[in-house]
Order: structure tokens, then sequence, then C-alpha cells
């Protein structure tokens, strides 16, 4: 096993596997940039390695001084989290290269499933399920009726070139589909240069449902049942569960065993999660594969008792898994919501800056995983995950009133996040019947905005501001948390600089 | 002692009175008393009718956060606050000193100064998180004064533009 690994990556990830790393006896080193030299990756690691300027580009991303960093530190692995150079192939290539183990596939498992045109190819003549579509771009109108008649209204337009929902349109009947092709094609003109569209089944309110993966490099793959992410504001989940309230054994069974074989058939090793669409009828379509550990993995460690990080770094240390698919168990229900720095009554405009309080929330079968502190600055440079709240319970109705619970006690200020908007949807009478898709937040939730509508809670909260406004700023009386390093005296402050033992 | 703060667009007119550790709180009809515990700066242990409540009270120059049992209260102060508070703060920039949504970078500056701006046009570009926003102009105006240039780091305090 490796005595240290290094950490590409910062925030709640970094903490997350440092911690694996503490459970199994393995050294940690962090790397930072300037922005996060007093992060809370930096302070649990071992060591910590300085690798640049603030920006991601000149910090996280160069691959370089990242590998310069562990070899410096003699780590023999690098466990790039997620983001930044997680799914990057050259990164896993050159780690090898310099005698390190990517915590990760390989590279050529990275470049396949990396590919959307080939991985969809691999996934195809696998017998893999994907959303029927064009194979070629180019045609005559009477082409595009005759491929739009085969694949079965609606569809979409899509750009070849595209992304950002730019020149595409949804067309609902033959009649309308050769303006939609004009006004797609003129929009992907003037978006990308490239006129080029082209026809795609369109999937009415999916739900997204993925399956997690572990396969070891001695051919055993097994899968971990799914996670439903179905509730996502710009195209980013917050809500994440398992299992999904919309499938049955039987299709979990199906759906678990073709993600198997989605994995297999792309050569992949070590942790990944095959994302698929469930259409309204339950019917599923092959989307792409996500070749990292995925933020939302502590739901199925919950359900499955598994620790993913764990198994990661036991499978690029070339060991066995040691479960079979047989063995695998999905128990209880478990939910996570992911707090951002970010206002959901502004459009969820990012909210960087100081804690200036925080209290964590806790009690049975409540997890935080959390890259935040009371007094740290949270920096503008990166995506704006603070922490995931995860819950488990027997099952979901407890879990989703476990998780309101939480989210009551969770109290964040000096910034915007979206506790109040979370604690909102979980109770939202939809979410709890389990009517979750891709398009809950715009159906329920469009214009909401946070409301205190208790008015005995104003009053304590008037009470309690006009306390503030006469009490002369007092030394605290009771204790309490108190984490507010700025403006409560510490001992330690007011002691000088100080020296353990002395020498 | 008499207070007010402007609690989502309303006025609330409060008086308190302290009776050693116990406040009493008057609002019209309503009354409430409760003993109160200072944990720390910025904690407070609150007794009413026997219940016991931690709140949490941050005090800003424009305002004050409480938050308690799952929820988060803005009193805004009217008295000292120089009307913009009053206004609330959403909304497109209409006129005057023109500050940031919040901290972050500035990627693109698209005025120049004295340059004319028609409503919803965009005047800035500034970036946080991966993200960017746009500042667009709430009316047609004249860019008097552009403070900063791409590639500064701006918080919400900080103005970027003079419009007329």
């Amino acid at each position: 096993m490796f005595k240290k690994i290094l950490i590409a990556n910062r925030g709640e990830i970094a903490v997350r596997v440092i911690r694996a790393c503490r459970e199994m006896g393995i050294r940690s080193v962090a790397v930072y940039s300037e922005a996060d030299r007093t992060s809370l990756h930096v302070q649990m690691a071992d060591e910590a390695v300085p690798i640049g300027p603030s920006p991601a580009a000149e910090s996280y991303l160069r691959m370089d001084t990242i590998i310069q960093a562990a070899l410096r530190t003699g780590a023999e692995a690098i466990h790039p989290g997620y983001g930044f150079l997680a799914e990057n192939a050259q990164f896993s290539r050159r780690t090898a290269e310099a005698g390190l183990v990517f915590v990760g596939p390989t590279a050529s498992a990275l470049e396949l499933v990396g590919d959307k045109v080939r991985a969809r190819q691999t996934m195809e003549k696998a017998g893999i399920p994907i959303i029927p579509g064009m194979k070629t771009a180019a045609g005559t109108a009477e082409e595009f009726k005759a491929a739009a008649r085969e694949i079965g209204y609606p569809v979409i337009v899509k750009a070849s070139a595209g992304g950002g929902g730019k020149g595409m349109r949804i067309v609902g009947r033959e009649d309308d589909l050769l303006p939609a092709l004009e006004a797609g094609r003129r929009e992907a003109k003037s978006a990308f240069g490239d006129e080029t569209v082209y026809l795609e089944k369109f999937i009415q309110e999916p739900r997204h449902v993925e399956f997690q993966v572990l396969a070891d490099s001695h051919g055993r793959t097994v899968h971990l049942f799914e996670r439903e992410c179905s509730i996502q504001r710009r195209h980013q989940k917050i809500i994440e569960e398992t299992p999904s309230p919309v499938l049955d054994a039987s299709l979990r069974a199906e759906m678990g065993e073709t993600a198997r074989r989605a994995m297999e058939a792309a050569g992949y090793t070590n942790a990944g999660t095959v994302e698929f669409l469930l259409d309204r009828s339950r019917r599923y379509y092959f989307l792409e594969v996500n070749a990292r550990l995925q933020v939302e993995h502590p739901v199925t460690e919950l359900v499955t008792g598994v620790d993913l990080v764990r198994q990661q770094i036991l499978v690029a240390a070339g060991e066995r898994l040691a479960f079979s698919q047989e063995e695998v168990r999905q128990r209880g229900h478990a939910l996570e919501c992911r707090i951002y720095a970010e206002d959901p009554g502004q459009d969820f405009l990012p909210s960087p800056g100081k804690i200036r309080l925080l209290r964590e929330p806790k009690g049975p079968g409540v997890r935080l995983d959390s890259g935040i502190y009371a007094g740290w600055d949270v920096p503008i440079f990166y995506d704006p995950i603070l922490a995931k709240l995860v819950v488990w319970a027997e099952d979901r109705e407890r879990a989703c009133r476990r998780m309101a619970a939480a989210l009551d006690e969770t109290v964040i200020l000096g910034i915007k996040t979206p506790v109040a908007f979370l604690r909102a949807i979980v109770t939202h009478e939809a979410f709890l019947a389990g009517r979750t898709s891709t398009a809950f937040l715009k159906t329920y939730f469009e214009d909401w905005a946070a409301r205190p509508s208790d008015p005995d809670g104003l009053r304590l909260a008037l009470a309690a501001a006009a306390y503030a406004e006469t009490a002369p700023r007092s030394k605290p009386r009771y204790g309490g948390d108190g984490r507010t390093p700025e403006s409560t005296p510490s001992p330690w402050a007011s002691l000088g600089p100080w020296r353990l033992g002395g020498d | 002692m008499e207070f007010e703060y402007l609690v989502d667009g309303l006025v609330r007119k409060i008086s308190v009175a302290r009776e050693n550790e116990v406040l009493i709180l008057r609002e019209g009809e309503a009354e409430l008393r409760a003993e109160v515990l200072p944990l720390s700066e910025e904690e407070l242990f609150l007794t009413v009718d026997g219940r016991g409540h931690r709140v949490f009270v941050l005090r800003d120059e424009d305002r004050t956060t409480v938050f308690h049992g799952g929820r988060e209260y803005v009193l805004v102060h009217p008295r000292r606050a120089d009307g913009a508070a009053f206004r609330g703060e959403e909304g497109g920039p209409e006129g005057g000193v023109v500050k940031a949504p919040m901290p972050g970078k500035v990627i693109k500056v698209l005025v120049a100064e004295g340059e004319s701006v028609r409503k919803n046009q965009t005047m800035l570009i500034v970036e946080a998180m991966k993200m960017e926003n746009e500042i667009k102009a709430g009316r047609e105006c004249v860019v008097r004064k552009v403070h900063v240039s791409v590639g500064d780091l701006v918080d919400a305090a900080r103005p970027l533009l003079e419009l007329e």
C-alpha cells in the first residue's frame, strides 16, 4: 500500500480524500494556490505545497508543478478529486510517466469516455441503449424528414458545434421541422460559425439516473446501484438521492447490469459513473461516463456501506475488489444537498466572502462533507461548492424529514447560501411524492424567495436585534461556540507569541 | 427605547425596555418578554415562555442579520442608512454610482467615459466562481466615470461606474 498520496484538489473533496488517507495510515500532501493558503484542506493534510497564483489555470491546472510537488514530497500516487485535472487523460499519462500512480482510470480509458462521439459508438456496439439520433449531420430536407420519422417525434434540432442551448429547437410535428431547421442553422451559424445541425430524439422532462461502478485491474467490475440527480439548476445538480424513487427492482437490476457492461466495454478501471436519461415511459438511454469520483458519491456510501475513496486507493494500488456484485446491498435511503456560495433569491448569483458564523448540523444519520470554517474567506476563483449535507434514514420519507431538520440546524452567515431554498425543496409535496425531474425547479421554484413568514420568529429576531443594539459590546459570559476568531477575545490572541515546551 | 427596522419592505416600529436580564419588547398591542443571556458577541440565548432559543446576531452598518429556528431575518436600519438600504439593493443600476453585485474580477469593460448607453446595455462583466455576471444599464444614460479596468478585483462596496 502507498505510504503517501498527493491530493491535486481543494475544498471539501480534498478534505474527504485526506480523511480516507488518514484512516488507511497513508500520509497526505495538499497543494494550494495563493487564495487557499489558509484553507481547510491545507490545515488537515500532513504536508502542504504551494503551487502558484490564485487562478486555477496558474495553480490547480498546472500538471508539471503538481507532479513535481508529488516527486519532491515523496508521494507515490496522486488523487485528482473531481473537476480540475480529474478527467484529463494527459495528466493521467504524465503522472504514470513520472513513475507515480494516478488514482483513477488509465489515460486510454479517459480518452475513450471523454470523446462523446467515440463513447457513443462504443456503447452502441456493446448493445447499450443510446438516445436515437442521426448518425450524419448533412442532408436534404427530405432526408431530415425521413430521419425524424424514424426517430419519432418530438425531436430536437442540435448544432454539431453546439453547447449552451444555442441552435437547439424542439419539434413536435413534421410541419414545424423545416422552419426549425432553418432557425437552428441561423443560430448555430452566428454562435459557432458552423451551421451544421442534426436531429436527436427529444426526451421530455427526463430523470437523471446514474449508476456508480467500481472496477479493479483484475477484471472484476461491480455496480453500486443508482443515484437520482434530477434536481438541477442551470444543468448543475443540487440534490441527489439513492435509491431513485422511480426504479423498481427489475429496472434497477437491468440498468445496473447495463452500466457494468458499459464500463467493461470501455476498459474502465477504478471508480466511475454511467449516466442515463430515463424518459416518462421508463425507457433509459446512455448519456455519458463520468470518469471520476463524483460530488454525490456519499449517498452511495451511506446505502451500500462501501467507502468509495478507500476503494479507489485500493484499486489504484493494484488490489482486487474484495466483494462481488451479489454481495453489494442497498439499505435505507440517502439524500444529499449541495451547499454552494450563492443566492437562490437572485438567480443563484455567486456569493464569495467571509464566513462570519458557522454552525454545523449534527445527529444520527447526518454527515457533512465540508471545506469551510468560520472566519474563512470563500475565494472568488473557484467552484462555489462549500459543503455537502448528506443524511441517511430507513426510508425516503424519513430521510426527507431528517434533511429538513439538519438544514434547520445549519447556520452559515456572512455569505449567501441556498440552505433555506434546499429546505423548501425537500419539504415540497411534489418532491415528497417523488415527482422529481430535471424540470422540477422550473416547474415549482421559478420565483422562489425566502420570506420569514413566522411572526413569532420575527418578533424574537427584533428583540435580539434591539438587545444587540443596546448592549455594550460585552465579553461573553456563558461560553457557547464563539467560533468567531476576529471578534471574540481569545486567550491565545492576548498572550502574544508563545511556544510549546520552549527550547 | 424606540427602534425602527425595515423587514421585507415593511417598517416595524418597536419599543424595548429592560428589567435586569429581561427584555420587554412592544410592537403595537403585542408584547414579548425574553430573558437574554449573551453567549458571545454574536450569539444570544433568549428564553421566552420557558423555551430557550439560541439566536445569532450579526451587526453591520446598514443592517442586522438575525438567525434562529432555521430562518434568517434581515433587519435593515432605516435611520442610519443613507436611503439606499431603505429602497433595497435589488434592481439594475438606474443612475449614480454602480457597484458590483458580488465580489469578483472585472473581465470586460464595454463602455468608455462620456459614452451614452441604452437601457439594458451591458456595461461591464464581472466574473466570480466561474460565473459571468453582466452589469446592465437600468435606463438610458451617460457614463461619467469608469473606475475599474479589466483584471481588477472588486468587492460589493467598490464603485465601478458613475452614470448620469
